[in-house]
């Protein structure tokens, strides 16, 4: 049975949507309840995980190496999870690293703008125009993150299947469309589509272990097989490929692996430069 | 009963579901029609209508305002067809000239890049690479179209109820999932939601009448009370009166119709 993915500028409002769905298909919910779980896993505070979700890294917030370890370590939590399949998923940023996996369904819930600002004012107990611009500067980060760690824009409307607007289309009727699409054939899990996902949890596993040494690196996993690219000094090369060879080789699922080392030209320069 | 408006990119397969939405439903699919209408009512030959919804707007058309003129007289013939209601309407920007109608489920459809990329191939035999600069061309042209003249980029989703991608998803499937969406009580026509379309086709048609003398007018209707702003001279504004008495008659449901200059525009006016 397929996996539908949420997606919306408001948390609030997809997640009511998404629990819904999932009660109606008899589908586990996959929200952010798993945070607690991960934080506890790798030792770090739950709201760095919200924080690495909702913002872009920052010059006076979150550091770029530490933004994307977290997002890391959520991916690999959430990959885990869809694994089962049955899963309804909205509010860990899926929708921009579970691409390409045929019985995947994506969908992006618009909410009323005016609606939305309303909301942020009421919880937030500021006015309407503040509200107002909070939630600009809300969406722009939110679209800053989405394309500068994942090399995607979350507005565009080819990354979603389909996308529901609730200032016209109630919950019941949105959950109705989305559980309807889900039952089509062409969401029905197939080997391919199978196999797709798990080569996908198997990299999201092996960045979580890789990105805290290695912050540029880049995984491929193909049934198995690994392709570990990175970034180091010619006189490093043997030194750290063996390293990684031997962290990935423990690693479940892995059964060969391969090292690219490119060589890293801007700290070349700079030593040369000494 | 209700209106659908189905907006749509080229090779987008968005005439298909349009056109099997309306057939399921028993409802009048329309997307020409309005420009033969429009260019029969206000004697304009069909191709520089069809230009004036598909190009965006020169910079000599920016000051002979011959472009909004064109909307005006689509926005009429289309308000005045639509009003029928049961509609499907597939053509150009329906989404926002209808704007404000509760009634109306506003769709957008879209498709894969790539299937887009082979049909405009396989239609105009040529290669890979042209028929994706061309692809690339008429989306920016839509989209400078809409920005220039309403201030709002077509590929907003906030724009529609529904946004369907013909990929994953078929035709079939966004033909069963619009003609559910439509079935709901929000999308049905009711009392106030025609009261509603009849003043914006009011509003339209007079408009349409008096764009090609005065193009920064202004309408709104409310039950037939129709209000025309201007910002123009107290010279040209009696020209204004004039030529507005003259329409009170000809036009079918005005009640009552007065000038007003020097005030702001209201929101909703057309």
């Amino acid at each position: 049975m397929p996996i539908i993915i949420f997606s919306s500028d408001s948390y609030q409002k997809s997640s009511e949507l998404a629990k819904k769905t999932a009660e109606t298909l008899g589908y586990k919910y996959v929200g952010r309840e798993i945070l607690g779980s991960v934080a506890a896993k790798y030792n770090i505070p739950e709201a760095k995980l919200t924080k690495a979700l909702d913002e872009a890294p920052s010059f006076f917030g979150m550091s770029t190496k530490e933004w994307k370890q977290n997002l890391a370590y959520i991916r690999e939590a959430v990959l885990g999870e869809m694994l089962a399949d049955n899963v309804v998923c909205c509010g860990l940023a899926a929708h921009l690293y579970v691409l390409g996996v045929a019985h995947v369904l994506r969908v992006r819930i618009i909410e009323d703008p005016e609606e939305r600002v309303r909301k942020v004012a009421e919880q937030g107990h500021i006015t309407l125009e503040k509200a107002k611009k909070l939630v600009q500067r809300i969406d722009k980060q939110r679209k800053r993150r989405s394309i500068e760690c994942f090399k995607k824009n979350e507005t565009d409307p080819s990354m979603y299947d389909m996308m529901i607007n609730t200032s016209q289309i109630d919950s019941e009727e949105a959950v109705g469309m989305v559980t309807t699409a889900a039952g089509y054939r062409k969401f029905k899990p197939m080997t391919y589509s199978i196999k797709c996902m798990q080569d996908m949890e198997l990299e999201g596993r092996l960045l979580a272990v890789l990105l805290k040494d290695y912050p540029e690196v880049r995984v491929q996993a193909r049934d198995g097989a690994v392709v570990v690219e990175i970034k180091a000094l010619k006189r490093e090369k043997n030194k750290k490929a063996s390293a990684i060879k031997e962290l990935v080789g423990k690693i479940s699922g892995v059964h060969y692996v391969e090292v690219h080392v490119i060589n890293d030209i801007f700290r070349q320069a700079a030593e040369s430069g000494r | 009963m209700a209106i659908i408006t189905i907006s749509r990119g080229s090779y987008s397969k968005g005439k298909e579901v349009a056109e099997k939405v309306a057939d399921r439903l028993g409802y009048e699919c329309i997307s020409r029609e309005v420009l033969l209408e429009a260019s029969k009512r206000f004697n304009i030959p069909e191709m520089q209508l069809v230009r004036a919804i598909h190009d965006a707007p020169s910079i000599l058309d920016r000051f002979q305002h011959s472009k909004q003129a064109y909307i005006a007289y689509i926005r009429s013939a289309l308000t005045g067809q639509v009003k029928r209601d049961n509609i499907v309407y597939h053509g150009l920007a329906g989404h926002i000239l209808l704007k404000g109608v509760p009634h109306v489920l506003k769709v957008r459809i879209t498709a894969n890049l790539e299937d887009r990329i082979r049909a405009e191939m396989n239609r105009e035999s040529i290669g890979e690479s042209e028929a994706r600069e061309l692809l690339f061309k008429d989306d920016q042209e839509r989209r400078k179209w809409t920005k220039s003249l309403y201030g709002v980029d077509p590929w907003d989703s906030s724009l529609y109820d529904l946004v369907i991608r013909i990929y994953k998803l078929h035709v079939d499937d966004a033909v069963d999932l619009i003609c559910q969406a439509v079935g709901r009580e929000q999308f049905k026509t009711t009392d106030s939601s025609r009261h509603m379309m009849d003043d914006l086709a009011i509003a339209c048609q007079v408009k349409a009448e008096l764009v090609e003398q005065f193009f920064d007018v202004a309408v709104t209707s409310d039950y037939g009370n129709v209000i025309v702003y201007t910002k123009t001279q107290e010279r040209l504004s009696h020209k204004l009166k004039v030529k507005v008495k003259g329409l009170e008659k000809e036009i079918e449901g005005i009640n009552n119709l007065e000038v007003h200059g020097g005030v702001p525009y209201p929101p909703n006016a057309v």
